[in-house]
């Protein structure tokens, strides 16, 4: 099996679900409980916790709380701190965890703020921050890294212009796209209010995320129950996945700049591969919607999306997958709706562009051979279904 | 001994059925012991116009859920088995009463007897006032009162030349006929609102369905399948038996596609759709072909665009939802839990496969001339070559 859709989720590590399978045999008291065997609980969830700050080097500044994956750790900051009329803006090409928890404020008579005539290239024009500031904005919510482009809002030039220019304006950034596939400078963590993790998108568990805050912030839970993690996050903690989701990121961490390189390795095959395809065959015509190029404070090397119009991404989809390779949509439909999402829509694609259009993402687990095999199954699924989708435009 | 019950069942129209009534009886019955052969503590009884089931107690709850998954069935009562004795089912009524009317303080009550031993010296309403004032005698202090139009609890009882069944509940059943009683048919599945429940439908007619559907991949995955094979097996629930055949489709309507005219492409894939379920209806020994149709929902469904698929196969094809207004039809699709499956998002084909303007009023020799052009007989063999054949009770 060839599996090329890393930013959908990522196989377990086995040493995560070792781990997890163990602590779930081992520690099964909660660990709210006065007495010995729940106290040795609360002792390891402590001590998950602690390890996830070293490796993450998240400063004493910050908290950190375990939510259920990413979106709830959107939700819980964005709504937790903004609820109901604070002024919020955004790009526009954000995961619908954080656009649509924006546009619940909606319905108060708080519009939040789109930036999405200062994207450039799926990434936020820092010229933009004039308009935050005429704006009054309380929070900027942006992906660190695209969720269907891969593209990088770099923490560093965001947070200093923000300072400089709109001092009162905090930083939000969904993170589940970046830790894993780039190295995280720790000098971020001081500039920014909130950053959300996934487990399952770096070989951990599902079912649990991070949120990391600035801990002088008052976040309403949106939880309510027996106030456990501050009264901000009710609800009995999952040590075992909380012990998953640390080796997952202490893995993930140091292993950074190896995985990284790799990646590059991967996509710059990938992309030099689909350019020599497109040598080959007359009717291929790719347009790269990621950035092409090997620098990380622009592009995750962890993502190539790119539409080869006429032919539909989702045929192209299942034919793959009939090889026994597995790729994303470079559009993803949300769960529930068949219109290609806004993301590619929002970088000034037509919607037949979106709609033909695929996402390759990376993990450390792929091979330049995963690379290959895709290469020659998309050559031939693109051919065999060109004729019949070039009568249909 | 544990303690038992009785399940007194009644049946639907197979009460109208005349000299063959037996047939359906022996139906019922056996579609009533294949439903409960979960427990094989069950004793089935059938004198003229019921069904009797003793029961252990504690089997009560499951038999009441099980039982509302067997088509033909009018209502049933889950009561006592007893002698004819008033003191005795006085005693049991004041038993099953008093509780409720602590707690209400007062109710209204009656009793309600039906005599078919007609043997039996006291009449109906005797027994009704000889059972209702020893009961009176002992509650109307606490509160109890007859009252025969608005009463609030019903005592029922049945005398039968066999038995007495004493009971105060009924519960409502899956109406029509007994699942068999009719025959086999064949549905055309497609995992949208309306087929499923066209096949629910004549489920209770006394068809057992069987499903066919025309599968996509690899063109599209595989969600349409999955949701399909849930879907059958929601339907198999109220029949058992059923099939699903899975007949790979792709070739045929890739072929119409790049061949036929654009605007008749929808009526000439119903019509392949058609041949081909009318092949397996005649191999399978199946009497008609079911399908999810409304009329005027869409354009394939016009007067002139039905006509134009029924003629190709010489099988009867009933449509139940012909007549059947969308909301009605999601209204029963979410009574029968077909529903949410059936809205769950899956990936068709219309940007690749269905024309911009497609026809509402087709002629039958133009889709002749269309069907000319491509070798359908061959594409149509090939398909039921590499259909799959799936036992829908092994899901």
């Amino acid at each position: 099996m060839v599996y090329l859709d890393n930013a959908a989720t990522t196989p377990m590590n086995r040493e995560v679900a070792e781990r997890i399978q163990e602590a779930m045999q081992k520690y099964f008291a909660n660990s709210g409980t006065p007495y010995r065997i729940g106290l040795d609980a609360k002792r390891l969830i402590e001590k998950s916790t602690e390890s996830i700050a070293e490796h993450l080097q998240i400063p004493s500044s910050h908290r950190i709380l375990f939510t259920s994956g990413g979106t709830e750790s959107n939700n819980l900051f964005i709504k937790g701190l903004c609820f109901p009329d604070k002024k919020t803006a955004f790009l526009g090409l954000e995961h619908p965890s954080v656009t649509e928890s924006l546009a619940f404020f909606k319905q108060f008579g708080n519009d939040p703020l789109s930036l999405l005539s200062f994207q450039v290239e799926g990434r936020l024009d820092l010229n933009s921050i004039v308009t935050i500031k005429e704006n009054r904005v309380k929070l900027l919510c942006l992906s660190h890294v695209n969720n269907e482009l891969g593209t990088v809002n770099d923490p560093l030039q965001v947070i200093s212009a923000l300072e400089k220019e709109s001092p009162q304006t905090k930083l939000f950034l969904d993170g589940v796209q970046a830790i894993g596939k780039i190295v995280l400078n720790p000098d971020m963590w001081k500039g920014l209010a909130g950053y959300s993790i996934s487990g399952h998108k770096i070989h951990g568990p599902k079912g649990i995320g991070l949120l990391i805050y600035d801990s002088r912030l008052v976040l309403n839970p949106q939880m309510h129950g027996g106030k456990q993690q501050f009264g901000v996050r009710s609800g009995t903690l999952p040590l075992p996945l909380i012990m998953g989701l640390e080796t997952a990121v202490k893995h993930a961490v140091v292993c950074a700049e190896q995985t990284q390189k790799h990646l590059e390795n991967l996509c710059h095959h990938l992309v030099h591969g689909l350019k020599i395809l497109q040598e080959q065959l007359p009717e291929l015509n790719i347009r790269f919607n990621s950035l092409i190029g090997n620098n990380v404070t622009h592009q995750s090397p962890g993502m190539v999306n790119f539409s080869f119009p006429p032919v539909e991404g989702e045929v192209v989809l299942h034919h793959l997958e009939q090889k026994n390779i597995f790729v994303g949509l470079g559009s993803a439909c949300s769960a529930q709706s068949k219109e290609p999402s806004k993301i590619l829509m929002g970088l000034g694609l037509s919607e037949e562009q979106a709609r033909c259009s695929l996402r390759i993402s990376f993990s450390e687990n792929n091979t330049l051979e995963d690379v290959d095999q895709f290469l020659e199954a998309f050559g031939v699924a693109y051919q065999a279904l060109y004729p019949t989708f070039l009568q249909k435009a | 001994m544990t303690e038992r019950k009785t399940v007194l069942v009644r049946y639907d129209e197979i009460g109208l059925k005349g000299k063959n009534r037996k047939y359906f009886e022996k139906c019922l019955l056996k579609n009533i012991k294949r439903e409960l052969s979960c427990s094989d503590d069950i004793i089935y009884r059938s004198p003229r116009g019921r069904i009797f089931l003793d029961i252990p107690s504690s089997f009560a709850p499951e038999c009441k859920a099980r039982l509302k998954f067997v088509p033909g069935i009018a209502s049933f009562s889950i009561g006592v088995s007893m002698a004819p004795d008033f003191e005795a089912i006085s005693a049991l009524s004041v038993q099953w009463i008093e509780p409720k009317l602590v707690s209400t303080g007062s109710m209204k009550f009656c009793v309600r007897t039906r005599r078919s031993a007609k043997s039996f010296p006291q009449t109906s309403p005797e027994v009704n006032f000889e059972v209702g004032s020893r009961i009176m005698k002992q509650l109307s202090s606490k509160g109890l009162t007859v009252n025969i139009n608005e009463a609030e609890y019903i005592l029922e009882i049945e005398i039968g030349r066999l038995e007495t069944v004493v009971f105060d509940n009924r519960e409502p059943g899956l109406p029509g006929l007994p699942v068999g009683s009719s025959g086999n048919v064949l549905c055309l599945l497609s995992g949208g609102i309306d087929s499923p429940v066209s096949a629910y439908m004549m489920a209770c007619r006394g068809c057992r369905v069987h499903f066919v559907f025309f599968d996509n991949q690899p063109f599209l995955g595989r969600g349409g399948y999955d949701k399909v094979l849930s879907l059958a097996k929601k339907i198999n629930r109220f029949q058992t038996r059923g099939t699903l055949f899975v007949v790979p489709f792709q070739d045929m309507q890739s072929a119409i596609r790049d061949h036929c005219n654009e605007e008749n492409r929808v009526v000439l894939y119903r019509r392949m759709m058609y041949r081909i379920a009318g092949e397996i209806a005649d191999r399978y020994n199946f009497m008609a072909l079911i399908t999810g149709e409304s009329l005027g929902q869409v354009a394939s469904q016009t007067l002139e665009n039905l006509a134009a698929v029924s003629c190709v196969t010489p099988l009867s094809v009933f449509r139940p939802l012909i007549g059947m207004n969308k909301e009605s039809i999601i209204n029963k699709a979410i009574e029968i839990g077909t529903y949410e499956t059936s809205i769950e998002p899956q990936p068709d084909c219309c940007s690749v496969f269905m024309p911009k303007n497609p026809v509402t009023r087709s002629k039958i020799p133009f889709l002749e001339r269309d069907e000319q052009k491509i070798p359908w007989e061959e594409l149509r063999d090939a398909a039921l070559a590499r259909m799959e054949i799936i036992k829908v009770d092994d899901l």
